[in-house]
């Protein structure tokens, strides 16, 4: 019995010192960059298909023209009819 | 003995004549209405009343008699066809069309074919009007309704067979009758179908052959000013822009100042449009709203505040001339252009002589429920015709209204589009090239032999009403030019 609860402090002691080990090294991570770095893209290469064309086009087309109805007389059955009206 | 007291003792025989025969007529009549009982009670009654010229006082008794009967006879279809004449169309308004169909009287067969017309009933007005034997003296009114019928079917051939058929007869008729009124009836006949075949031959692109035809109508004539529009529009379709414009712009000769044509404005800018005159274009519609919008608005006021009245359009007609005076110009115009419409001066007639024979009914001596009875229904006659003669002059103001707006709808359409002919001459940098205006020229002008040419001088000259022709050169840039 005195032997399980040696080893339960013990486990208790080790686990709270590890807790304080992680903590501690936490704080003190420095991280650091490289100050200067050229990427040469050009260089760089990439597997696969090219899907969309090499160039930039557009494809020439006629300005859209919006067709307004201007006034036509195709017929005089307004002034007719009216005629017919004011007669009788 | 002088002429003045010949005269004078003629006149008093005259009358006197005329009151002992209708007070002889209204005895006639009160008596049958008393003693008859048999169901011809309506009929004799009628043909009474039209024998002693009361014609109005016997349209509701053949009314109820033919409402009541399905047999004719010589001697009342001649009675019906004497109060058509007499009457117009007041003879069988009450009747209806059904009714009408079943006579076979050429009176009857015109006034139920218009009605048909009117109500856009072509084919069944067709059929009716033909009824009309070739030789009847309404053969004419029935020839210019059948070819219109045609033409509404776009028919063109058969249609011009009947203006044709209209002009020919009215030409003889024109030349055969003394009395003046019936020579101006025949000689209006004639230039309306006239003007119809001219206006077909438009709609058939025949437009050098419209003009022609147009050449027909004398300037003097009372239809002269409605055909400037017309060949305005053909001229516009010849391409030859000036021409239209010189037309359209004798609407505002001091002459023509009652005569309102919306439609004219819009050709006019529509020309300058396709003379690549934008600017001028575009002041033409600016200048429409500025001068149509607050007569419009003025007129929507008048009927807005009188529409429930019977009365006060025709009020107007007959108001004194200070009174007319004090109204609004525009609408003073437009009156004046009413009176000017057959109907008009038909249903008027009617009107004065319903009243002319209410006042011989008052006049009579032996007074009985019979005439009280012809009274008051001669009353309401009188007050129907009123009212009708006054809704035909605001039926006529609200049509001049809808004219303004949809002409106002096609210079909105026209703005736009001038609106981005200048923006395109601003990117294609051609504004300087457009704004270099010279002025008119008579090189532009196109002329036929037939053709005068004035100068135009600031004002307007009677006699060149019509011929004016603008000078203007095209600022339109060739395309096909350019490009070579």
């Amino acid at each position: 019995m005195k032997i399980k609860y040696i080893f339960f402090i013990l486990a208790l002691i080790s686990s709270v010192s590890f807790a304080q080990d992680k903590a501690n090294s936490k704080a003190n991570t420095i991280y650091k960059y490289k100050e200067y770095e050229v990427v040469d893209l050009g260089s760089m290469e990439i597997k696969g298909q090219i899907v969309a064309p090499g160039d930039l086009t557009v494809n020439e087309r006629e300005r859209k023209v919006f067709t307004r109805s201007l006034l036509e007389k195709t017929n005089f059955d307004f002034e007719n009819r009216r005629e017919i009206e004011n007669l009788r | 003995m002088k002429y003045w007291t010949k005269f004078l003792l003629v006149t008093i025989c005259s009358s006197l004549f005329f009151a002992n025969m209708a007070h002889a007529t209204a005895k006639a009549a009160a008596e049958i209405a008393e003693k008859d009982k048999s169901p011809d009670k309506n009929r004799k009654i009628a043909h009474e009343l039209i024998d002693g010229e009361f014609y109005f006082s016997a349209i509701p008794y053949i009314n109820t008699y033919v409402e009541d009967h399905q047999e004719m006879d010589a001697e009342l279809e001649a009675d019906i066809d004497t109060l058509v004449i007499k009457t117009g169309t007041m003879a069988v308004l009450n009747l209806e069309e059904k009714k009408l169909e079943k006579f076979s009287i050429p009176s009857i067969s015109l006034i139920l074919g218009t009605r048909l017309f009117n109500s856009e009933q072509y084919d069944k007005a067709y059929e009716v009007l033909s009824r009309i034997p070739e030789s009847h003296k309404f053969a004419i009114e029935a020839d210019l309704m059948k070819g219109t019928i045609k033409n509404i079917q776009r028919k063109h051939i058969e249609a011009l067979n009947f203006y044709n058929l209209c002009v020919q007869k009215s030409a003889l008729q024109e030349n055969s009758k003394a009395g003046e009124k019936l020579k101006r009836y025949y000689t209006y006949m004639k230039e309306t179908c006239l003007i119809r075949t001219a206006r077909v031959k438009i709609e058939d692109k025949k437009y050098e052959e419209a003009l022609e035809t147009y050449e027909q109508i004398d300037k003097r004539s009372y239809k002269w000013p409605y055909i400037l529009m017309d060949k305005a529009w053909a001229h516009y379709y010849l391409k030859d822009y000036n021409r239209a414009i010189g037309l359209t712009v004798t609407y505002k000769s001091p002459l023509l100042e009652s005569y309102f044509f919306p439609e004219a404005e819009v050709l006019m800018a529509l020309s300058y449009y396709n003379l690549c005159l934008y600017d001028d274009a575009l002041k033409v519609v600016d200048n429409f709203y500025d001068f149509y919008q607050p007569k419009a608005l003025a007129l929507k006021e008048i009927l807005g505040q009188n529409k429930k009245s019977n009365t006060y359009f025709l009020d107007l007609y007959y108001a004194d001339p200070e009174t007319r005076q004090n109204l609004n110009p525009f609408i003073r115009n437009l009156i004046t252009q009413t009176r000017k419409q057959v109907k008009f001066n038909l249903d008027l007639v009617s009107l004065k002589s319903a009243k002319e024979e209410l006042a011989l009914l008052k006049k009579l001596k032996n007074k009985n429920d019979f005439t009280v009875h012809l009274e008051a229904n001669l009353d309401s006659t009188i007050t129907f015709i009123s009212n009708k003669i006054n809704y035909y002059i605001k039926k006529e103001i609200f049509t001049f209204i809808n004219e303004i707006h949809k002409h106002s709808y096609s210079m909105f359409n026209l703005k736009l589009e001038l609106l981005s002919k200048k923006r395109e001459e601003i990117y294609n940098s051609n504004s300087e090239k457009f704004n270099l205006r010279d002025r008119g020229s008579e090189k532009n002008v196109n002329r036929k032999i037939t053709q005068y040419f004035f100068d135009f001088n600031g004002s307007f000259w009677a006699d060149e009403l019509g011929d004016y022709s603008f000078g203007l050169k095209s600022k339109c840039i060739d395309e096909t030019k350019d490009k070579k």
